[in-house]
């Protein structure tokens, strides 16, 4: 009994493939994981949530706000036109612009409300919410902070007593400068302000959606049904790849090569299947989300059915590819599970990348998960039309992906066959 | 038909094949009889053109197989070894696909399916997934599928391993059918009596050439094998071999047994009992073998043919 157990450690030790399964690919989630959230390698510049803001009033109090802004820990403050943020949310690269409006300095001084408007991204209101938290304590700070505080307090009561004579009016402005000095006082011995003017002076900010004016279906449905589909069609591809490793196994791959049939087309006929299975099984899923979950997908036909064309396209070639480079079925499920947890993870699959540092966010265009589920982003939330320039460069990046891939294939593939024979 | 011209290949710094060399006629049932690892896989793969050689060449009719590849694989029909079909495919689905690899019409194909299924005695289980037959049905259709397209060259690479005695039979009517009717046929086996059965000549191969080649008497004419007397002990150790070797006689040692090699039988077989006695050896039995196929593999090889 010992020595089969010492034979089979022996065995194991040298087979990398066990070693990577039972090794690198848990090391390799946890980093990843690790990262994600923020536990390890975050050096805090990477934990900043990406705030555009554009600056329309020009002013020294503007300039002033923008600092504030930028001295947020959690901010990173990039200064732009209006125009520059508006096609970069358009486009998905940013989430949202805040736009201090003309009339901002005015409104400091005389206490009225603060002209600040947020236009965001619909299909990334996680992340905008994430920004409000940060923000909203920060602006209703700022009169006190730059502006006229005393002024918007007596505003608020003002307000309150609309209506009300002179004698009135200006009993209300001595209680509240002196309910002012008071509160003054209390954050100076350090009694939480922001707390104290958030709930007094609102900080306020106008929301407005620049992206998905019509809002048909939620984002968490698109991203479960989009990032999904993309991970479970690459592990399904990865098994009609291994067919082909099967059939070298079996020995019908060679007796394949008996037949007169040009080598390569068993490799295209191989193809050929993953690209069609992939097709219905990402017609499936989109059939079954409209179905179960009201997803709308026949307001955005042409656009799906492009997403989804090129989507199988990148995803089958990843699966024929895995298959063409290893040699032998456990090899391949091995490394294809380390892979597509990986592009899962970094591409949106599992979790929307703007949860994840930065430097993460930029490796996600390495996936096939980012572009697929960026592609069905612009059919579903952002409303872009099937011939826009952004929706057909992912398009276009998904198909480069997969020739590249398939060519790869092809190369590789005629390698193994000489070895299989 | 077919001409193989000094044929070389190395896998790995090993040398499969040194220098292969032997032709076939047509119509010709051709036996390469070898060891495991001798090199007939390799030489039946080169034959088959999957399988490029490091040098040499296979001629058929004439042309170069590799040059003409397409031409040559579509009158080759090769049974491989291993039950290469799909098993979630009934027999049916299997046939059709492999057939279909040809350049056989629909309707040719469909009638070919029917005959070669009847002929192998499984057209009432054709709708049955290969999964669900026994070890010799699946060797049928594995030969089925080679038939398809009526090659005029066979390749049957140890075909009948493993099956049961039914299905074995049934396999030899045909593979005898198919000669009768002119093809021409390359046979692998283990298996001695169907060599000696089937094989117009045969070609012996060990350590990557061939060492002999001729008709089964041209075989046993020009090997070294005579009739054999098999002495098998229970006491067989160095200091009763070395008494056996005083005597003088022609022999060799193979596990436990010794190999008496003699020119005339009845004569010599007393005399081999009675050395062995006075040497102290304890016979456990005797088996006297005529010369045959075994025997002359043996001589020319050293191994038995199931080595």
């Amino acid at each position: 009994m010992i020595k089969l157990a010492l034979k089979d450690l022996r065995l194991f030790v040298k087979d990398k493939r066990s070693m990577l399964i039972t090794f690198a690919i848990p090391i390799a989630l946890i980093t990843l994981f690790a990262l994600a959230f923020g536990g390890a390698g975050n050096s805090g510049k990477d934990a900043k949530i990406s705030l555009q803001l554009s600056d329309l009033d020009h002013t020294e109090a503007s300039a002033s706000a923008i600092q504030i802004f930028d001295s947020l820990k959690n901010v990173n403050v990039l200064k732009v036109t209006l125009e520059q943020a508006q096609e970069k949310i358009k486009n998905g690269d940013e989430a949202c612009v805040l736009i201090i409006q003309k009339g901002f300095s005015d409104s400091l001084t005389a206490g009225k409300e603060l002209p600040l408007e947020l236009q965001y991204d619909e299909a990334q209101e996680m992340q905008v919410g994430l920004l409000q938290q940060s923000l909203i304590p920060t602006v209703a700070m700022l009169p006190f902070n730059i502006g006229n505080a005393k002024a918007v307090m007596r505003n608020r009561f003002d307000n309150m007593v609309k209506g009300s004579d002179d004698s009135v009016h200006t009993q209300i402005h001595k209680e509240s400068d002196g309910l002012f000095d008071a509160l003054a006082m209390g954050v100076m011995q350090g009694s939480g302000t922001a707390d104290i003017g958030a709930g007094f002076f609102g900080g306020d900010i106008k929301m407005t959606k620049l992206v998905a004016a019509k809002k048909d279906n939620t984002l968490g449905l698109v991203q479960a049904v989009a990032g999904t589909a993309v991970m479970m069609l690459l592990f399904s591809v990865v098994g009609i790849g291994v067919g082909l490793l099967d059939e070298k196994q079996e020995g019908t791959l060679k007796r394949l090569l008996y037949t007169p049939m040009n080598p390569i087309n068993i490799l295209l006929g191989k193809m050929l299947s993953a690209n069609v299975i992939s097709i219905f099984q990402l017609i499936i899923m989109f059939l079954f989300a409209a179905i179960a979950f009201g997803l709308d997908i026949y307001s955005h036909l042409t656009g799906l059915i492009i997403t989804i064309l090129a989507t199988a396209y990148a995803c089958s070639a990843f699966g024929v590819v895995l298959a063409s480079f290893a040699k032998s079925r456990q090899q391949v499920q091995g490394l294809s599970t380390l892979i597509i947890l990986v592009m899962s993870a970094i591409g949106g699959s599992m979790m929307p990348i703007f949860f994840m540092p930065s430097f993460m966010q930029k490796m996600a265009v390495l996936s096939v998960n980012y572009w697929s589920i960026q592609g069905f982003y612009d059919v579903f939330w952002r409303n872009l039309p099937a011939t826009g320039g952004t929706f057909l460069s992912r398009i276009f990046v998904l198909i480069l992906i997969g020739t590249l891939l398939n060519s790869l294939a092809v190369m590789m593939f005629k390698k193994n066959i000489l070895k299989l024979s | 038909m077919i001409t193989i011209k000094d044929l070389r290949k190395t896998y790995d710094g090993f040398e499969a094949l040194k220098g292969v060399s032997f032709s076939i006629r047509e119509g010709e049932f051709y036996g390469l009889l070898g060891p495991n690892g001798a090199g007939k896989t390799t030489t039946i793969s080169i034959m088959s053109s999957i399988l490029k050689p490091d040098s040499g060449e296979v001629l058929l009719n004439g042309k170069n197989i590799y040059t003409h590849s397409d031409e040559s694989k579509r009158i080759m029909g090769v049974v491989p070894q291993e039950i290469a079909l799909y098993n979630e495919l009934t027999a049916y689905e299997n046939l059709t696909f492999w057939g279909g690899l040809y350049a056989v019409t629909p309707s040719e194909l469909k009638a070919r399916i029917d005959e070669v299924l009847k002929l192998f005695g499984l057209y009432e289980r054709r709708n049955d997934k290969v999964t669900a037959y026994s070890g010799g049905m699946k060797r049928r259709i594995n030969i089925a599928a080679a038939l398809l397209h009526r090659p005029r060259i066979l390749f049957m690479d140890e075909p009948t391993v493993g099956i049961d005695p039914q299905s074995r039979n049934l396999i030899f009517e045909v593979i005898e059918k198919l000669h009768n009717e002119g093809m021409t046929i390359v046979y692998t086996t283990h298996y001695m009596e169907e060599a000696e059965r089937f094989c117009d000549r045969i070609g012996i191969i060990d350590n990557g050439q061939i060492i002999a080649e001729g008709t089964l008497d041209e075989l046993k004419k020009n090997s070294h094998a005579r009739e054999t007397v098999v002495v098998n002990f229970n006491n067989l150790n160095d200091a009763l071999l070395q008494k056996i070797h005083s005597f003088g006689s022609d022999f060799k040692q193979v596990d436990n047994m010794i190999y008496y090699y003699t020119n005339n039988l009845q004569t010599e077989l007393s005399k081999i009992i009675s050395q062995c006695n006075d040497a102290g050896g304890e016979i456990h039995n005797i088996e006297i073998r005529k010369v045959n196929l075994e025997t002359v593999f043996l001589d020319l090889t050293g191994k038995q043919l199931r080595d």
